[in-house]
């Protein structure tokens, strides 16, 4: 019970320390990356870069005051950010970092919550995220954060539908839930230099739930749930200081999650980056660490994909939002689903 | 397969959320002034109470959603024992019967005008 429980914590402080501790940083990247599109300067003053901005930030929030006002449903107003945060936090414990490996005699298991139906487990709480978001605009008791938490409600579960009919297509070609042996599927080649990554069996399937995510996570161009122009800021409008950076941190933590597990299903996930091959040949043991690394490495560059796509494309108007999940992107993906099941069946 | 996890990472999600929140609260500036504390509405004074009626498409967006990702939901077990199963044609069929139904409720709701949301 001892040694289970301190094993838990320590991969809790990998698997979930490092995204936390690595926010401050995205956000730093998404504010010079905004400067870098727009031709801005950009936050450069505090430290190198202006490195240390973020931090500045913290502290910033800390001193704020913590104004609840009059109006609100006081228990749910304060629940809400603390639950938002909660929900984020728990798709984590799915997410496998590297291989099963040895410790002595043991088979360890690099997630935190290791079971066979790991993904809907990820999904599942993925999925509790507008919980959080519904509760914080009721409860604010105000006209443009119930309109924000309605409509970020209602894209999200409209996204969720073309997210898992393209997911039946991925298990139906992998054969299996197991995140694991997903990934080692994917470590062949084609042709001896093209990954056999889930990208190039399911070209369609990677595009919609490329999109799906991004819906997912709320962010532009799908961010309606705020939309700044129409809604002030939608659900989180009423909320200052600590209790606005929690729902923040939990929108991060929620983009990192997703891109982790876009990774994992469609870019080969912890399979190792070339190169990263030669040094483990010479130490094995640092194999996990590696795997790490390479799955770090490519869940950077989708979040910097998400800061490119932020500053380009402009936001949706809602009909168009709507209409494009449930007229485009649903039948894209059933025909997807159908393509690929026809296609397995004739091939044998 | 215990729940231990599970329960460990809740634990850490309340205390992290309760430990930044009252941390603010104790290090955080107060004041006495009332206006912070009025109903946000672009600096006009509220008009009428928040928690009203609501266009009744979100409700049918909620209700559709349950409908089509149960339907999801369904595939899933039948996508992972595809594989293993001695007669295949007859789940292809199984299959192509399954989509007809979904179709036939697609096309409904879209002739239904549900989905019409630009009017």
């Amino acid at each position: 019970m001892q040694g289970e429980l301190i094993e838990i914590l320590l991969k809790t402080a990998v698997v979930l320390g490092v995204p936390l501790g690595v926010i401050p940083l995205i956000v730093h990247v998404e504010r010079r990356g905004a400067a870098f599109i727009q031709k801005r300067v950009g936050p450069n003053r505090v430290g190198l870069f202006g490195i240390f901005q973020p931090l500045a930030d913290v502290v910033k929030f800390l001193f704020k005051e913590e104004v609840v006002p009059a109006h609100v449903l006081k228990p749910l107003y304060i629940l809400a950010p603390i639950l938002t945060l909660v929900m984020a936090i728990l798709p984590f414990a799915g997410i496998p970092i590297c291989e099963p490996f040895m410790l002595g005699a043991r088979k360890v298991y690099p997630e935190i919550f290791r079971s066979d139906l790991g993904v809907f487990y990820v999904f599942a709480t993925t999925a509790l995220g507008s919980y959080g978001i519904l509760i914080a605009g009721w409860a604010s008791n105000n006209k443009y954060t119930l309109l924000g938490s309605i409509r970020a409600c209602a894209q999200m579960i409209s996204y969720e539908l073309s997210l898992s009919i393209t997911l039946v297509a991925l298990f139906f070609l992998y054969g299996t839930v197991d995140l694991h042996e997903i990934v080692r599927q994917q470590n062949a080649s084609f042709f001896g230099f093209l990954p056999t990554w889930g990208v190039f069996y399911q070209p369609v399937g990677c595009l919609l739930f490329l999109v799906a995510i991004f819906a997912e996570s709320n962010r532009l161009p799908f961010d309606l749930a705020e939309g700044e122009s129409e809604l002030v800021a939608g659900y989180h409008l009423e909320y200052s200081s600590m209790k606005f950076a929690l729902f923040f941190m939990a929108e991060y933590l929620h983009m990192i999650v997703l891109s982790a597990l876009f990774v994992l299903l469609f870019f080969g996930g912890y399979n190792l980056l070339p190169g990263f091959g030669l040094i483990v040949d010479m130490i094995p043991q640092s194999l996990p660490l590696f795997q790490f690394l390479s799955l770090f490495f490519k869940v950077a560059l989708m979040i910097w994909f998400f800061v490119w796509v932020r500053w380009s494309i402009p936001r949706f108007r809602y009909d168009q939002l709507m209409n494009l999940g449930w007229k485009r992107l649903l039948p894209l993906g059933i025909a997807n689903l159908m393509v690929t099941v026809l296609y397995v069946y004739w091939k044998g | 397969m215990s729940l231990l996890p599970f329960l460990v990472l809740v634990i850490i999600g309340l205390t992290l959320g309760v430990l930044l929140l009252s941390i603010s609260q104790i290090l955080g500036e107060k004041q006495k002034n009332p206006r912070p504390h009025d109903i946000y509405e672009s600096g006009m004074d509220p008009v009428g109470n928040a928690l009203k009626r609501y266009d009744i498409k979100y409700f049918l967006t909620g209700i559709l959603f349950l409908l089509f990702d149960v339907e999801i939901v369904f595939l899933f077990p039948w996508a992972l024992t595809y594989k293993d199963s001695a007669n295949k044609e007859l789940m292809i069929a199984e299959f192509l019967f399954f989509m007809a139904i979904l179709l036939v409720g697609y096309l409904y709701v879209l002739f239904s005008k549900s989905l019409k949301w630009d009017d």
